[in-house]
């Protein structure tokens, strides 16, 4: 028999509830993970970003980069 | 006896032009009216362009790691329950004037937009979680499982069924997204950065559209341009426009996206070791970086852990890429309305006139907020902050949240049935993975050329 609508709902939410709840801040504990998030944080680095616009630190020619390489010879 | 009377209303690629543009318009004037009175030229001082008061009307949830409460106060502390709320009726308003310029009734999709906000509000949520967030999985991930998922567990009811204009937020989403294209962005590393971006990715993007249509035989044409694309250029935001540019079907680019979604995440973490593997210069493996990993974000995160100076070559060489996507999206639509989308019945007149009968004119909108604001970046240092603080402080959220509530529309319409020949095929895996490797040697190629060799100076620091 097909469980109801309202019962499938809830089935799929509390399954949502349980990784997001449980599963991913559980795996945001082990060591590996909490280095990344570290060093991402320390940087300021957004890994979301989809577009450039969304950077913490809008990517800007670097300082240095024209003692190292010739941008228009 | 009455007179029957018929609203006739806008195409919707016209109202999302118009609606498109008023927005970029309307932020522009405001930007500039709350121009600081404090050195407004120095980019020191304002290091993401002007700070505009649009920022306050807008937001999404922050990263949170453990409770999802967390996400309602940004990094300082501060609550950002209002700007969450009011992203979400910017997303009503701009549905309910597209709703209203396209001649159809208004109050009867009111309850079904605000719902439709309140998914793409969940999507943010999930797409927030801490995990989520440092490993690249982003919203419109989260935003199509959440429409798959209602969509088929309970069904679209028929409230919510008159708010589903998917299309529709995806192209006004685009059009104010021209706003942050600038063509002017494309200079930044002079020509070993236009070699490196534009040379190899229109060659990748081309020779895996011809193998996808020519040699893998796979049906649907504009599922191998929106692999193609997202694949070469720059991810999510390169499936959406070229997406739209070829009328790409909303299963071909959820899948285009799961599959760009999935490499950029693996692509993250393997390129560092790789290039440390390798012992390649950190200009070289910036550039690399920059010109193969798919989304902006992930680009970032690989550089920088590669050290600072491989990164800041990594975002730069992605943001020359970026700037590509309102040329590529054009040609896409000159291509597609000129020579493959005959969709429209046998050719009327010439060519040229049968392009523009076919062509996506929403793009043209796209092209104008381009061009309008890479023109006015250009004019002075002062003008380049107005432009960069408008475009970071209010239409790049505003352009998320279209496109996150787009994609929850898309998601409660999607029938991956009709993808399942091709899927249970593997050739879109094949294809993106085969466009990949192309692009991985040509790239490393041409950053070795340019950054490497050419254009080394002779003496080293």
């Amino acid at each position: 028999m097909t469980p109801s609508a309202p019962l499938r709902l809830a089935l799929v939410a509390a399954a949502i509830g349980a990784v997001w709840g449980v599963a991913l801040p559980w795996l945001g504990r082990c060591p590996m993970i909490i280095r990344h998030v570290t060093a991402m944080e320390s940087r300021d680095v957004n890994p979301a970003a989809m577009y450039y616009t969304e950077l913490d630190r809008l990517p800007l020619r670097p300082s240095w980069i024209e003692d190292r390489v010739v941008l228009w010879p | 006896m009455g007179v029957a009377t018929r609203r006739v209303g806008l195409h919707e690629d016209t109202a999302a032009t118009v609606i498109g543009l008023a927005i970029v318009a309307m932020a522009l004037a405001v930007t500039w009216w709350a121009c600081p009175a404090e050195r407004p030229a120095s980019r020191e001082k304002w290091p993401k362009g002007w700070p505009t008061p649009l920022s306050r009307t807008i937001d999404k949830p922050q990263t949170w790691s453990d409770s999802p409460l967390a996400s309602f106060r940004d990094k300082q502390g501060n609550p950002v329950v209002v700007p969450i709320l009011l992203g979400g009726a910017w997303v009503v308003a701009v549905a309910v004037a597209g709703a209203s310029l396209g001649g159809r009734p208004v109050a009867r999709m009111l309850p079904g937009a605000a719902a439709l906000a309140m998914l793409a509000a969940s999507a943010y949520l999930l797409s927030a979680q801490q995990v989520i967030h440092f490993y690249n999985l982003e919203y419109p991930l989260w935003a199509l499982m959440i429409g798959v998922l209602i969509g088929n567990v309970v069904g679209v009811p028929p409230w919510l069924e008159r708010a589903l204009a998917g299309e529709f937020l995806i192209k006004t989403g685009l059009v104010v997204f021209g706003a942050e294209v600038l063509v002017g962005r494309l200079l930044e590393l002079g020509l070993p950065g236009l070699l490196t971006a534009w040379v190899v990715t229109p060659i990748v993007l081309v020779t895996t559209y011809w193998c996808g249509v020519h040699i893998m035989k796979i049906p649907s044409k504009s599922l191998c341009m929106v692999i193609s694309a997202d694949m070469s250029v720059c991810g999510v935001s390169a499936a959406i426009a070229t997406g739209a540019a070829c009328r790409a079907k909303k299963e071909e680019l959820s899948l285009a996206i799961g599959l760009s979604l999935l490499f950029t995440v693996i692509m993250m973490v393997a390129m560092p070791p790789a290039i440390g593997w390798l012992g390649l210069d950190p200009i070289v493996g910036g550039a690399w970086i920059g010109g193969t990993i798919d989304a902006t974000g992930a680009v970032v995160a690989a550089g920088e852990s590669l050290g600072k100076e491989a990164g800041e070559v990594a975002a730069t060489v992605k943001m020359i890429q970026n700037s590509m996507i309102g040329i590529i999206a054009f040609a896409v639509a000159v291509y597609w309305a000129g020579w493959v989308d005959h969709s429209g019945g046998p050719r009327r007149g010439s060519l040229l006139a049968e392009a523009w009968r076919r062509f996506p004119r929403f793009i043209l909108g796209f092209l104008a907020a381009s061009i309008a604001c890479s023109w006015l970046f250009s004019l002075s240092p002062a003008h380049a902050l107005w432009v960069d603080g408008t475009t970071t402080g209010f239409t790049s959220r505003l352009r998320g949240w279209l496109f996150c509530s787009g994609f929850v529309c898309m998601g409660l319409q999607t029938n991956f049935r009709e993808l399942a020949p091709v899927l249970a095929s593997g050739r879109p895996l094949v294809l993106y993975v085969g466009g990949q490797c192309l692009n991985l040697v040509l790239t490393l190629a041409m950053a070795s050329l340019t950054f490497g060799w050419l254009f080394r100076k002779a003496v080293e620091p």
